[in-house]
């Protein structure tokens, strides 16, 4: 019963995109393209809570073939499932969010074009997001991966008139190629030296891993995991990614494909555990995205980038959790962020809605009487993200900075602590610009501001519940249900029995580390307007640098895009113009020495008189044409492999 | 008087095809200019009689059969290959239906060199001696030099007719110098013969290592292999779209078909040392290939560089089986082949059958720019053409990633985890220049002022095509056991 | 003795074919590919192929030799100045490569391959022209079939690409 609910999860989904897909168009009307797509996603969410309460009583892990894909000398791959308490975790956050969302953008794409695009690629994001989590064995995992990659292409990329979205979307795409090639290097090495993909297989044999290869293996997965999840130095497809309608915004970027990274490392924990130059690598990773991406979302005035940023801060947190071995609080803190980011996400979205379009928070200000519910519900995710007791945020992340002060991670502390009295500052000022203050809108949208219908106010209404008590399924810290849930997988944190007093105070340190942020924010800008323009005068060069976001896409532009490109173009012009040219200057030259009958004089002459000519088909497109003579370069080029391939092969055979 | 009966049952599908060809040809100034489409029907009717006989042996796959004194022979590999030209080739027809009338391209001889080509691919595959195969290798050439240059009206179409004969023909020179070296060498031109005089000679021998260097360079030309790729772009552009297909599709695979069986039952005891050249002309391969259809504007020369790619990830399948070791060791890495250029061969004639049936007023739409917005206008046919993009470049759940995955595992397999390593930084580079059409099709706006804008022209021919490429590419990118399991049964055994 | 004329013949083609390319009156060139063909006539007589010597003789240098004197007599062509850089490429990657074949020769012990397994005996009990008639139209009966779907092929070719006025008018 159990296995049967397994297979299901991901076909309602799959079903909903081939119905989509293929006849949406055609056949219904944009009401049955939202019913069956939010239907299909609530209906995987019924199931999954099947299963997982089947897992709860149970208490084992269930393994479900669907079908053998493919086989062939040492390799079986199966279409197959594992269903453990992680998979658990991430498979109810991914269908329940998910199925909210859906709810959401019923409402929010109302009238879009494309509607049932729109919805054929979210739930197609959704099978995919399934099989990643659910898969058995890194090849399904990979799948997984392919999959939402080329699905948040797609939807990035929804309104593909804009020039931006368009562009982001490839960005999106090359960024997270870097990450899938070493991902798939680490499948490779996983392969070689177990012989299998099965994660179980893998797990029961990774005692045999040399020190050298554990780390090996898990750098890979660590670059796989940083493209995925936007973690420095790959991080900046996320913030473009931006330009994607709101409620992709949400599910993909925020709540659920960004942790695919996570739930890859926690994954393969057993690997990372062997090496303790990887653990200290993603630990570094996280600690410093953390600090980075908060210090970047101090002054972005996109409420949609500013969201973006404190993503990939987030996520940093998630990493340096897995990297100090507290697998648990960052599951958690996946889990929290989930809920009270898409909540976020989701009220921005509701804002923009409710101001036709605006995103630019300079343009916003004293919303708060004029769309009452989401103001709420934003400042509900706010003081969640920020950190402040008894909301979900505090929590997972005070569980994360706690593992760090008591395994004398004193630096990763440090960041952390940076990190979240940035997070609470930046994030205050966000609400305060938007919702308090003086309307700076012009007069035609504030005509229109309107609270969000119903169907959008609903699922954020579930999140702002969920961000309010969400933090409780990990109370008390370290013994919570979660980690009892899901200690069989994530290891046990606690070893260190931790006096409750030091508990109590770091969790006090942490309080007041957010609080200290939101009085900053209250500060300056409720209290004193005009103390942040004067602060970002004093500190141009800084102000800037950060407005640049470190001008990483530029660095990145000078040393990667742009030499790719030539390259490219430079072999192409070898490949036509320089072998041709070398064919050409020996013929020359060779002419050259034969002078002195009086015919040769015309020959130089004519030569002199064909490199002219040469220069101009060069310029002409249709220069290939008008050369009769290059059958005979490309036979001479034919042979020229030839004497080259005699020689090498000679080399070779002597050895 | 000897009795050729049995000889001739043998090769009963090279006759029914060249008896279809012949008859073609007579009936073709017979048939009104309308009705030429009925020739087209009759080769198909031909085709399908071949897919039946050589089909039916389905059950007896391995039963080896030679004829004519063991310069023919059908084995399971045969089969496999025949199987895979006799599709593809039916599928060619069908493209091209639609193709020529809207080219006005109305002849009934070009089924009729169709149908010879492919007899000379059966030749090849079939060919147990290497005068038979260099035989075949002409045949199938010949006929293609004819056909590239059939669009007379386009100065690039004779162009490239012309250059693909010219440079051909100096290839076959290449390949029959390399034959008759061999000749020297073995005293016979048998592959088995060939196989017992260089025993386990290794190139101690010069005129062996000179032979095995031409012959590598004149097949080397017919896979498009770099450095002998340079006729591809300029042909495959030129030619008419559905001749283009065929080239990259069929007259490749047969030419790996050949190839493999030179190399393996022939020069098998040089394995050590030709998978080292071919490892050389394997890494130039990927490298030229991928980076040069980075830069390029017309799908076709695009699409020419790609073949010649997909040429160099075929290519490190057979390195694998030249490494490989132990009892089945190359085993794994020829069936890889064979499988790569099987599921390489659904999704070119996809992307080909969509360039050719897109079409500008009367005109082809060979640039990628002509692509854009395609998405808005015909989503279906922009799916279509995403969904071979996204095989092309390797993408799973699509065939094309079964193909680069058997091939990779097999290099890791061999020992080669590096080189599997290198062609998948150079797949992840190709992902680039085929997104590129994906990103033109569904983010990008035609240019108002370029006047009329391109179509895909249905047909139901076409969409026959289509339906078969795009099922082929999914289905066996699903399901592929039946394809892998086939061609895992019929590989050559490599000693 | 034998040895003194195969070195004679082959020098002879060497140098004929080379003059063959390298001529600029095309009526020269013509004339060397005649030279040509009559040496490796002289060849295969000196392997005692006689009858392929004869045919040599009459196929090439009198058939297809005269074809295309025509030709080029009824096209006029003069002095063709357009290809005059092709042969220094083509002699420094000629000279490299029998370099390299000499380098090969020379580096190495060369083995000697075995006989090839038709001798002599055969040929000469049954006489020339009826060995060569048995072995094609028995042993090798297939690639001679197929060697005539090629001349098939290559005829019908020149004239689909060679005809006036194709498809189109009617379309």
């Amino acid at each position: 019963m159990t296995d049967l609910l397994i297979k299901l999860i991901p076909v309602f989904p799959l079903l909903a995109v081939i119905a989509n897909g293929l006849f949406g168009r055609y056949l219904w009307s944009h009401d049955w393209a939202h019913r069956l797509a939010w239907g299909s996603v609530g209906l995987s969410f019924l199931c999954t809570i099947g299963v997982v309460a089947d897992v709860l009583r149970t208490g084992t892990a269930h393994e479900v073939i669907a079908y053998q894909w493919i086989f062939g000398g040492d390799l079986t791959i199966n279409l197959a499932y594992l269903v453990d308490p992680l998979t658990c975790v991430w498979l109810l956050v991914v269908t329940g969010v998910g199925f909210l969302i859906h709810v959401y953008s019923v409402g929010y794409m109302h009238g879009e074009d494309g509607f049932t695009r729109f919805f054929t690629y979210m739930n197609l994001f959704m099978v995919s997001m399934l099989l990643l989590v659910m898969g058995n064995n890194y090849a399904v995992l990979f799948i997984g991966w392919e999959g939402v990659g080329l699905c948040s292409y797609l939807l990035i990329g929804y309104y593909y008139d804009k020039v931006s979205a368009a562009k982001a979307a490839s960005k999106a795409f090359v960024v997270n190629r870097i990450g899938d090639a070493g991902f798939l290097l680490a499948i490779f090495l996983v392969f070689i030296n177990f012989k299998t993909l099965d994660y179980t297989k893998v797990f029961a044999q990774v005692g045999q891993l040399s020190p050298d290869m554990a780390t090996a293996i898990a750098l890979c997965l660590l670059v796989g995991a940083v493209g995925k999840s936007a973690q420095l130095p790959l991080h900046t497809w996320l913030p473009d990614a931006m330009e994607g309608p709101t409620p992709v915004s949400a599910l993909i970027h925020a709540a659920t494909m960004v942790t695919a990274g996570v739930y890859m490392v926690v994954r393969n924990h057993a690997i990372f555990d062997l090496s303790p130059v990887a653990m200290e690598t993603v630990a570094i990773v996280g600690g410093c995205t953390a600090l980075f991406a908060a210090t970047i979302g101090l002054v972005q005035t996109d409420i949609k980038r500013v969201l973006a940023y404190s993503t990939v801060s987030q996520l940093g947190y998630m990493f340096l959790g897995c990297g100090i071995g507290a697998y648990t609080a960052a599951v958690f803190h996946v889990m929290t962020h989930a809920f009270f980011k898409a909540l976020l996400f989701l009220s921005a979205g509701s804002v923009i809605h409710a101001l036709s379009g605006e995103q630019d928070i300079r343009k916003m200000g004293g919303l708060s009487k004029k769309i009452p519910w989401t103001y709420r519900l934003f400042l509900i995710g706010t003081v969640a993200i920020a950190g402040i007791p008894p909301l979900a945020g505090f929590w997972s992340k005070d569980e994360i900075m706690g593992h760090a002060f008591v395994h004398h991670h004193y630096v990763f502390y440090g960041l952390a602590a940076l990190g979240a009295f940035l997070t609470s500052f930046y994030m205050f000022r966000l609400t305060y610009l938007t919702f308090y203050g003086p309307s700076r809108m012009d007069h035609h949208t504030e005509e229109h501001v309107h609270e969000s219908p119903m169907v959008m106010v609903g699922p954020l209404m579930a999140l702002g519940l969920l961000s309010l008590v969400g933090g409780f399924l990990g109370f008390p810290p370290e013994h919570g249900w979660l980690h009892q849930f899901l200690a069989p997988v994530a290891g046990v944190g606690g070893e260190h029995e931790v006096g409750t007093g030091l508990v109590l105070t770091l969790m006090m340190i942490a309080t007041g580390i957010a609080l200290l942020g939101w009085g900053l924010a209250h500060y300056l800008y409720s209290m004193n307007p005009a103390a942040p323009d004067r602060w970002a005068a004093k500190a141009q060069g800084i102000y800037n640098t950060l407005l640049n976001k470190y001008y990483v896409d530029e660095l990145y532009d000078v040393l990667v895009v742009e030499p790719t490109k030539k390259l490219g173009l430079a072999l192409d012009w070898f490949d036509r113009v320089v072998i041709d040219g070398i064919v050409r200057a020996v013929g020359t030259m060779a002419e050259l020495g034969a002078a002195g009958s009086t015919w040769a004089e015309k020959h130089v002459i004519y030569g002199g008189l064909n490199i002219i000519g040469y220069g101009n088909h060069l310029l002409a497109k249709q220069w290939r044409q008008l050369q009769s003579g290059m059958v005979h370069h490309y036979a001479a080029i034919i042979i020229a492999g030839l004497f080259l391939l005699a020689v090498v092969i000679q080399l070779i055979v002597q050895r | 008087m000897t009795s050729y009966g049995a000889d001739l049952l043998v090769i009963l599908p090279e006759l029914i095809v060249v008896g279809a060809a012949c008859l073609l040809l007579v009936l073709e100034p017979l048939t009104p200019p309308s009705r030429k489409e009925l020739l087209a029907w009759l080769s198909l009717g031909a085709l399908a009689l071949c897919i039946g006989l050589t089909g039916g042996q389905i059950s007896v796959l391995n039963l080896r059969v030679s004829a004519f004194s063991d310069l023919v022979v059908v084995d399971g590999y045969a089969r496999f290959w025949k199987l895979l030209l006799y599709g593809v080739t039916g599928l060619t027809i069908l493209m091209s239906l639609p193709y020529l009338k809207a080219e006005r391209l109305q002849l009934g001889e070009y089924y009729g060199f169709i149908l010879l080509a492919l007899s000379g691919m059966m030749v090849m595959v079939s060919g147990a001696d290497l005068l038979t195969i260099y035989l075949g290798t002409e045949l199938m050439s010949l006929s293609l030099y004819v056909m590239a240059g059939l669009k007379r009206s386009s100065p690039r179409s004779l162009e490239a007719s012309a250059k693909y004969f010219v440079l051909g023909a100096f290839s076959s020179g290449l390949l029959l110098y390399g034959i008759s070296l061999l000749y020297g060498v073995a005293g016979g031109t048998k592959l088995g013969a060939v196989a017992a005089a260089i025993g386990s000679r290794g190139f101690d021998d010069p005129l062996l290592l000179i032979a095995t260097i031409l012959l590598a360079a004149g097949f080397g030309f017919k896979l498009a292999v770099v450095p002998f790729h340079m006729w591809t772009p300029d042909v495959y552009q030129g030619a008419p779209t559905s001749v283009t297909a065929f080239m990259a599709v069929a007259s490749k695979a047969a030419s790996f078909a050949a190839f493999l069986r030179v190399f393996v039952e022939g020069l098998g005891g040089l394995k050590a040392d030709w998978s080292n050249l071919f490892l050389l002309l394997c890494l130039v391969t990927l490298i030229l290939g991928n980076l040069v259809a980075i830069v390029q504007t017309n799908i076709k020369r695009m699409l020419a560089y790609s073949s010649i790619a997909h040429a160099g990830y075929a290519l490190i399948g057979l390195v694998a089986a030249g490494r490989g070791m132990g009892e089945s060791g190359g085993a794994s890495g020829l069936a890889s082949v064979m499988l790569y250029l099987a599921l390489y061969a659904f999704m070119t004639l996809g992307a080909f059958a969509v360039i050719g049936m897109f079409r500008k007023g009367g005109l082809e739409g060979e640039d990628i720019e002509d692509f854009a917005g395609l998405a808005k206008r015909q989503p279906l046919a922009a799916f279509l053409m995403l969904v071979f993009m996204v095989s092309l470049a390797g993408i799973p759940p699509t065939a094309g990633f079964i193909g680069k995955f058997y091939v990779f595992m097999a290099a890791v397999e061999a020992g080669l985890a590096w080189l599997a390593v290198v062609a998948l930084i150079f797949a992840a580079i190709s992902a680039y220049y085929y997104m590129r059409v994906v990103m033109v099709m569904y983010m990008r706006e035609p240019d108002p002022s370029a006047g009329e804008v391109p179509q895909l022209v249905a047909s139901p021919a076409l969409t026959v095509v289509l339906a078969c490429a795009v099922a082929g590419v999914i289905l066996f990118g699903l399901f592929p056991n039946p394809l892998v399991s086939l061609a895992l049964q019929s590989v050559l055994p490599l000693k | 003795m034998e040895q003194l004329f195969f070195f004679y013949f082959a020098a002879v083609i060497a140098v004929a074919s080379v003059l063959v390319v390298a001529l600029r009156n095309p009526i020269y060139s013509a004339l060397s590919l005649l030279i040509m063909f009559f040496h490796v006539a002289g060849l295969y007589v000196s392997l005692r192929a006689e009858f392929l010597a004869a045919v040599q003789v009459i196929v090439y240098a009198g058939a297809i030799l005269v074809l295309y004197l025509f030709v080029v007599m009824l096209l006029n062509l003069k002095q063709d100045d357009r290809y005059h850089r092709q042969w220094p490429v083509a002699g420094v990657v000629g000279l490299t490569l029998a370099v390299e074949a000499v380098m090969l020769t020379l580096l190495k012990g060369r083995a000697i391959p075995p006989a090839p397994a038709n001798t002599n005996e055969t040929v000469e009990g049954l006489g020339n022209t009826e060995a060569l008639g048995d072995a094609l139209y028995s042993t090798y009966l297939f690639p001679f079939e197929v060697a005539s779907l090629i001349l098939l092929v290559a005829m019908i070719g020149a004239i689909i690409l060679a005809k006036k006025d194709i498809g189109g008018s009617e379309a």
